[in-house]
């Protein structure tokens, strides 16, 4: 392991604190879960078992933090990791197979990035929330095992906005990882011990295993954590949109979208701390990533 | 040789268009439920059988999929023909797609183009100066400093939501009655659109949109200047006796001026894509607003034809900056 450079030691343990606090907000130890109705707008340090503040609501602000961090999180690591995983699979193998399959994928890809990824992401989660959809997964039989996981109902979305906003997101998000693992791979395999493995003998799924894999990874892992920091940020907008997480699943985007009617009664902190939340993590996910690109 | 490689970007472009056309178009007729269905609504009842299967006819519903995708196409490349097309239509008042989109258009055009201008002057001067400070603060821990906590603001700027600064900021100006008098931004009167014809109430999204943009630029010109300003023509320059001004402008600004051009082309998608959180918060009447507009109300003609706008826009937009890039600099001519 290389040693941390105070940028990166700093974006570490600004991505720590985020993680223990998102633990903290899932496992709601009773001497932090505090949601008892109190009143509203308090503002922060008036109130010893308000520190932060109540929100319109009259949830303590921190609690909601709290519970918060765990969506956001989640949301972007899973939506990170599988457009990175789905993206460098199919760019590793658009370019082994080059040729026509290679020309169609990647002109796909093409056609894709050139449409906004908001616009995108606002197609494809109005097409996964549209009452059309739900009914089609409570009707698939092979589905009925997922729904009831998801606790969807006919008058309940349940979960599953956790899951179309980590697909829709995804979706958007695995185009450039696409694009990055083909050129890398096309590199790659270029390079002399490739031809020396091919001319042993070895086949496409060998070199993937021991040459490929391998080299693609260390990419890979850069490349999700600046893909997390991009999830967190399109989450946030989504939801304060409401195209995003519902009720249901507390975020700091959705803080953020019932902070704002609270803003014109004056309660700025409520509109305050989750945005600055959220830019810590995402400049904490910078710092880890940018500096590590510039060392490595 | 230069005309070959245009036409091969232009091919290429074509290409990429046709292919975000039909993935556009596949995507609209597998979405679920019959358009004659969401554009009649419950009026659909009183019709008579008949009479739907004319209106079919009509809106070219009943011709098979080969057919309708370049109908639609057609109608896309060629203005007042086939507008009546089912999928021509918006589906929540029944007008013609390209009419309510180009309603939207100006304040777009507006917003993204004061955002470009902000974002690339300001971008510029700032790298300017992070670079200049840079080569100051070799000497001077103070500018050091300086030039550490300006790029320390730049990235937190960079981190930060920018529709989280967009409310937070109208919030501010509405403390402002006499700046802004209300009702501004549609606070008090939901709905009610900005004047675009005032710059004072262009200039807050403007700004909050150029912001990110603002930053790569500044941070990618100082990254470019301090690489050009060390490369030996500089020394040679100066050793024969012209002034660090002198050099600047003769020599390093040209050669900063291809990369700055590409990142231009290159801005388009960001832009547009930002512009439709800061247009909503802002209640700029433009074409992002329409785009989250027709996400709510699953108005999919709408949605697609936008998305197929944007990805004219992006392509358009590459590759003029591909050939721009191309006349300004010899060195990539030569190279191909």
């Amino acid at each position: 392991m290389k040693r941390l450079n105070p940028a990166q030691l700093t974006g570490l343990s600004i991505l720590s604190v985020m993680v223990f606090l998102a633990l903290l907000g899932l496992l709601e130890p009773p001497c932090l879960s505090n949601l008892a109705p109190a009143d509203i707008n308090v503002p922060p340090f008036q109130n010893p078992r308000h520190l932060f503040g109540t929100d319109g609501l009259g949830r303590d602000l921190f609690t909601m933090l709290l519970k918060g961090a765990a969506g956001t999180l989640f949301v972007g690591l899973a939506a990170a990791l599988s457009a990175s995983i789905f993206g460098y699979c199919l760019g590793a193998f658009s370019a082994l197979c080059g040729g026509l399959i290679d020309s169609l994928l990647m002109r796909l890809v093409d056609a894709l990035l050139s449409v906004p990824a908001i616009v995108l992401l606002l197609t494809i989660s109005s097409l996964i929330s549209s009452p059309e959809f739900t009914r089609t997964m409570l009707a698939v039989g092979g589905l009925k095992q997922l729904s009831q996981g998801l606790a969807l109902s006919d008058h309940s979305l349940g979960y599953l906005p956790l899951l179309s906003v980590v697909a829709a997101i995804a979706a958007t998000n695995w185009l450039e990882s696409a694009r990055v693992a083909r050129a890398l791979t096309q590199k790659l395999m270029t390079e002399e011990y490739m031809l020396a493995a091919r001319s042993l003998g070895a086949g496409s799924l060998h070199l993937l295993r021991y040459h490929l894999g391998p080299a693609l990874q260390a990419v890979a892992a850069l490349e999700t954590t600046l893909l997390t920091a991009d999830a967190i940020i399109m989450e946030s907008g989504l939801t304060y949109l409401g195209l995003g997480l519902g009720p249901a699943t507390p975020s700091w985007g959705g803080m953020l979208k019932e902070a704002q009617s609270g803003l014109l009664c004056g309660n700025l902190h409520g509109a305050v701390l989750p945005g600055l939340f959220l830019a810590l993590t995402v400049m904490g996910i910078n710092l880890l990533a940018a500096r590590s690109k510039e060392h490595g | 040789m230069h005309f070959s490689f245009i036409a091969q970007r232009g091919i290429q472009a074509l290409v990429t268009l046709l292919t975000v056309s039909l993935v556009s178009f596949a995507l609209m007729k597998s979405l679920p439920g019959d358009p004659l269905d969401i554009l009649l609504g419950s009026a659909q009842k009183d019709i008579a059988p008949q009479e739907l299967d004319t209106l079919r006819q009509e809106l070219g519903l009943n011709q098979n999929p080969v057919k309708q995708y370049s109908l639609w196409l057609a109608s896309w490349l060629a203005p007042a023909r086939d507008e009546n097309l089912a999928l021509g239509l918006s589906y929540r008042d029944g007008r013609p797609v390209k009419e309510v989109i180009m309603e939207r258009l100006p304040a777009t055009l507006a917003l993204c183009g004061l955002a470009l201008v902000l974002s690339f002057s300001l971008g510029i001067a700032l790298g300017a100066l992070l670079a200049y400070l840079r080569l100051r603060g070799e000497r001077s821990p103070a500018v050091r400093n300086l030039s550490l906590a300006i790029s320390a603001a730049l990235a937190g700027f960079y981190a930060m939501p920018a529709f989280w600064l967009a409310f937070l900021l109208v919030a501010a100006l509405a403390l402002r009655p006499d700046l802004y008098p209300p009702p501004i931004f549609g606070i008090s009167a939901p709905g009610k659109d900005v004047d675009l014809t005032i710059v004072r109430y262009l200039l807050p999204p403007a700004l909050i949109l150029s912001l990110r943009r603002l930053v790569k630029v500044a941070l990618y010109v100082k990254e470019l200047a301090l690489q050009e300003l060390s490369s030996p023509y500089v020394l040679s320059a100066l050793a024969k006796g012209l002034s660090l001004f002198q050099v600047t402008c003769r020599h390093v600004l040209k050669n900063c001026l291809v990369p700055v051009v590409n990142l231009l082309g290159l801005s388009a998608p960001s832009l547009v894509g930002g512009s439709v959180l800061i247009e909503t918060i802002f209640c700029l009447p433009g074409l992002g607003r329409l785009s989250v507009e027709a996400a709510f109300g699953r108005n999919y003609p709408v949605l697609l034809s936008l998305s197929m706008l944007y990805g004219t826009v992006v392509v358009v937009a590459s590759f003029a900056a591909d050939c721009l890039s191309r006349s300004l600099d010899v060195r990539l001519q030569e190279g191909n």
